[in-house]
């Protein structure tokens, strides 16, 4: 599913004119902005940034070619996230919690105790748990100025619009029906001025 | 800059009044826009989905799906229900092009669209140009529908004859009354 192949389920936006020299300036915002892979294993916080369409673990912008066809930028916003399992965490921790009961021959164990358990768990298991990755793919027409990201849930998408505005300076505006009327200033105004329509029949 | 982008944009409702347009313009055999010398003509039918949601609501309350889910009953009752259209998937034919898309409301998004295919294999550049302008082309069609939807429902026969009509047809059910039904029953 994608810009390439695939069903294409997409959010539409505007976006400004690309500057002069834009494509060094794009190129050099790509690569300042790429994912990069945490520098620990047990990094436990959302990671996001720019890869190639062609494959996620391509985070270069260096060659142009990889990216941008004619007046078609085409890269891809990765997100990555660790989540531990939240039922084995817990069952995890209360042997812990029982364990250390047992060897200091207490009944309960103490707030403080299960806070270090827990941080030491935390620690072990992101280290051997692999991230979630979610790649959401975007192609940009320099000329015409529009702008599609291949995903329509809210979230996804406004972590797209911070990542643009931080890459390239601009914000997008959401695509509106009533852009299809923008050039008929008085239809798309009695659109927004005239009620819903009451389907239901009138009494006789 | 368009005059509308101070505003909030388009009613909520605006898009399932679109939808609902197309679905009893086609239904009622009048499923084809020309598009002038330029742009062709434009077929356009309900394809294998319709869902609805209650006014005011954004989750679905009611999904019709299989062949021709404008033409169930229940589809009819859950308009006459007073429930609104929350997406639908279209089938549209521009020349020998044909595409399936699904129409989500309110921004009348494009989801699940299935493009034909020009170029089976070829490099990234050569499916790209091509995707593109099958997307830009499926998005221009829309925005000739759209416009006129909104040619039809901004002018005085919406209320005097267009919204009658649609109230016969919704009340009268699968196949039931359109607009030249009803100038039979009044001759």
């Amino acid at each position: 599913m994608g810009v390439l192949k695939g069903g294409l389920s997409v959010r539409r936006y505007r976006a400004s004119e690309p500057p002069e020299g834009f494509r060094d300036l794009y190129t050099a915002a790509l690569e300042d902005n790429a994912f990069r892979d945490a520098l620990t294993e047990v990094h436990k916080e959302q990671r996001v940034g720019w890869v190639q369409v062609h494959n996620l673990l391509d985070n270069s912008f260096l060659d142009t070619n990889r990216w941008l066809y004619n007046h078609y930028a085409v890269f891809a916003m990765r997100i990555d996230k660790k989540v531990l399992p939240a039922k084995l965490f817990g069952a995890h921790l209360e042997k812990r919690c029982q364990t250390w009961c047992r060897e200091n021959n207490r009944e309960r164990c103490p707030s403080k105790v299960k806070t270090e358990l827990k941080e030491a768990l935390e620690m072990e298991m992101l280290l051997k748990t692999l991230p979630s990755v979610a790649v959401h793919e975007v192609a940009w027409n320099l000329n015409e100025g529009w702008v599609i990201f291949h995903n329509q849930s809210e979230v996804p998408n406004d972590t797209f619009r911070k990542l643009f505005h931080r890459t390239f300076g601009m914000a997008l505006v959401p695509h509106d029906p009533l852009d299809f009327v923008a050039s008929e200033p008085d239809i798309a105004n009695a659109l927004v001025s005239g009620g819903a329509s009451d389907l239901r029949m009138e009494p006789r | 800059m368009s005059e509308h982008e101070e505003n909030e944009g388009a009613p909520p409702h605006v898009a399932g009044e679109f939808f609902l347009w197309l679905w009893y313009q086609s239904e009622t055999g009048q499923g084809r826009v020309d598009f002038g010398e330029e742009g062709g003509t434009v077929e356009y039918w309900v394809d294998d989905r319709i869902s609805f949601r209650a006014v005011g609501e954004d989750k679905v309350s009611a999904i019709m799906t299989g062949d021709n889910p404008s033409l169930t009953p229940e589809a009819h009752a859950a308009l006459a229900g007073g429930k609104v259209i929350r997406d639908v998937r279209l089938a549209l034919r521009r020349e020998d092009r044909e595409y399936t898309v699904t129409l989500k409301a309110p921004r009348i998004e494009i989801a699940a669209a299935k493009l034909p295919a020009l170029v089976k294999s070829g490099d990234d550049g050569e499916v790209l140009y091509e995707r593109m302008f099958l997307y830009e082309e499926l998005h221009f069609i829309l925005g000739g529908l759209f416009r006129a939807f909104a040619a039809a429902r901004c002018a005085d026969e919406w209320r005097e004859r267009t919204l009658p009509d649609l109230r016969r047809w919704v009340a009268a059910g699968p196949g039931g009354a359109g607009p030249l039904d009803a100038e039979a029953e009044a001759s």
